[in-house]
């Protein structure tokens, strides 16, 4: 369903991705997990077609995407939905107006319909009741909350994640994540790209290790585990030290 | 080649570049402009803006621009004896020259630094890459209504200010030189002819789309923090101020020559 062949991007000269490839299955949950610098951020960008890549391709439903005229790119990237890490939300519309912008914006639908969806999609966010609040008027976890509300309401086929838990308390980010493992039950694709990796190995049927723009280790956490590399060892170095998390891994079936 | 060259040398390459980008996006507005009717409800907030911000500001500017100019060619004139002439020279400065260059200049400031600050913050907080993200093109959702919406209020805001300068030059020239006003407001509206209102209707028309487009190009290639917003806040007031006096010179000058 997702397919990156071989990017290669560079910015002002500094090669930020190196011969990235991943390749995320319909409904999987796939998580890019490294270090803050390594990448991660940049490939969710190259999979919306934000940025022009030097190399390689971009193909979304067998469909390759970096390369088609401004148009058609932006038909292609409205079956994909992203919650940034600064949220991006509308500062000068309330909650409903933001869940309902790219609804309304489409212009197919009917006012009763999108008060409907949008309404929907607020009470499984869980917010209730703020529709007529802006923003600046809510806490860390709300507007992510939100922000997860916005993408979700077109119904997209994938939803692309950048620290979705980065900035937010425990509790919020626990909530966040809750929300994230649902979408597996409507059958959502989600790349989630963070540098936690607790929120890693709960939330990723398969992922990919990234540092310094390359893709070092590409599968299931078990797979990731059995892995020789330095860095992989070195980064995971806590998780072999937990010997309940590493059974509780070891008992998950591939 | 030394280090001052090279810097220059770098600096120009980049404005030539900017120039380039800035082009691209005009042609964009211009590529785009069929999508206003699907846009009407931010044109119409937009205009609403510029309108409730902007129109106590060139009151008073027109005002004063108005008194001063009767105050001062007044008592030049008053030498000679022709206080009857005042009344002219306000009309004619301030329909032609003054209305349109006084407040093409303080809505550079007052609605270049809002699309500025307002597109540039938008950029800074991702909520431009989310546009395009969600498949919608930032210059349709964000540029072409605030163009719009500068085309259609800056003419009438112009006019405010005509306005308020000539009724504050009548009722200076009244008091300062006793003469009356149903004369001064006679002469000042009778001797303005075709030529006088299309300049003077002309530019306002010509400032508003660019002052709108230049503001809303340095709000949307703000890149890095905030720092970096300030100083194309302020470039985009200075640029679109000096493309004001510019245009204003030049249009001036080819309506002498043509017409
Ligand atoms: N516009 C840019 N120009 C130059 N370098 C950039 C730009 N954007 C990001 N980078 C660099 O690319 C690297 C990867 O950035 P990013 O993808 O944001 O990392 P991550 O999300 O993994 O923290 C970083 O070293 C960053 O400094
Ligand atoms: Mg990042």
């Amino acid at each position: 369903m997702i397919e990156l062949k071989d990017i290669s991007l560079q910015l002002n000269g500094k090669l930020i991705l190196d011969e990235v490839s991943l390749s995320i299955d319909k409904g999987q949950t796939h998580v890019i997990l490294g270090p803050s610098g390594a990448g991660k951020s940049t490939i969710l960008r190259v999979i919306l077609g934000l940025l022009p890549i030097d190399n390689g391709q971009v193909i979304i439903d067998g469909r390759e995407i970096s390369s088609l005229p401004e148009k058609e790119a932006l038909q292609a990237r409205r079956q994909m939905a992203v919650v940034f890490q600064s949220n991006a939300l509308f500062d000068s519309l309330t909650v409903s107006e933001n869940t309902a912008y790219f609804l309304k914006d489409s212009g197919l639908l009917e006012k009763k319909e999108i008060d409907e969806s949008v309404k929907t999609v607020l009470s499984f966010v869980n917010l209730d009741g703020t529709e007529g609040l802006y923003p600046d008027q809510l806490s860390g976890g709300m507007k992510k909350r939100l922000a997860v509300a916005r993408a979700l309401v077109t119904r997209p086929q994938i939803i692309l994640f950048d620290e979705p838990t980065t900035g937010l308390d425990p509790i919020n980010s626990k909530a966040v994540l809750n929300l994230i493992q649902r979408l597996k039950s409507i059958g959502t694709t989600s790349v989630i790209v963070t540098h936690i990796i607790n929120d890693a190995i709960m939330l990723g049927d398969t992922l990919s290790i990234i540092e310094n723009g390359k893709i070092i280790e590409s599968g299931t956490i078990k797979k990731i585990l059995q892995s020789q590399n330095g860095f992989v060892r070195e980064f995971f170095y806590e998780v072999y030290q937990d010997s309940s998390l590493l059974n509780e891994i070891q008992a998950r079936d591939e | 080649m030394n280090e001052d060259e090279s810097t220059i040398k770098v600096s120009f390459t980049e404005k030539i570049q900017k120039l380039q980008d800035y082009s691209l996006m005009v042609a964009d507005v211009f590529r785009l402009s069929p999508s206003i009717g699907k846009n009407r409800a931010s044109v119409l907030s937009e205009m609403y803006l510029i309108g409730t911000q902007a129109v106590f500001l060139v009151l008073v500017g027109g005002l004063f621009t108005g008194v001063i100019l009767a105050i001062e060619t007044g008592h030049n004139l008053e030498k000679f004896g022709a206080t009857l002439m005042i009344s002219r020279t306000v009309s004619y400065g301030m329909i032609r020259e003054l209305g349109p260059a006084i407040t093409g200049l303080l809505l550079a400031a007052r609605t270049g630094a809002k699309n500025t600050s307002e597109i540039g913050a938008m950029q800074l907080s991702e909520q431009i890459d989310a546009l395009k993200a969600f498949g919608l093109n930032p210059v349709e959702k964000l540029v072409i209504p605030r163009v719009f919406a500068a085309l259609i209020m800056f003419l009438p805001l112009t006019m405010i200010a005509d306005m308020a300068g000539i009724l504050g030059g009548m009722f200076i020239t009244n008091m300062t030189f006793n003469i009356d006003l149903a004369y001064f407001w006679n002469t000042a509206i009778h001797i303005l002819q075709f030529k006088d209102i299309f300049v003077g209707a002309f530019k306002p028309i010509l400032f508003s789309f660019f002052i709108a487009s230049i503001s809303c190009f340095y709000g949307l290639i703000t890149r890095g923090g905030t720092t970096n917003l300030g100083k194309n806040a302020i470039h985009s007031v200075v640029t679109s101020s000096m493309v004001v006096i510019l245009l204003d010179f030049i249009f001036t000058k080819v309506v002498w020559e043509i017409m």
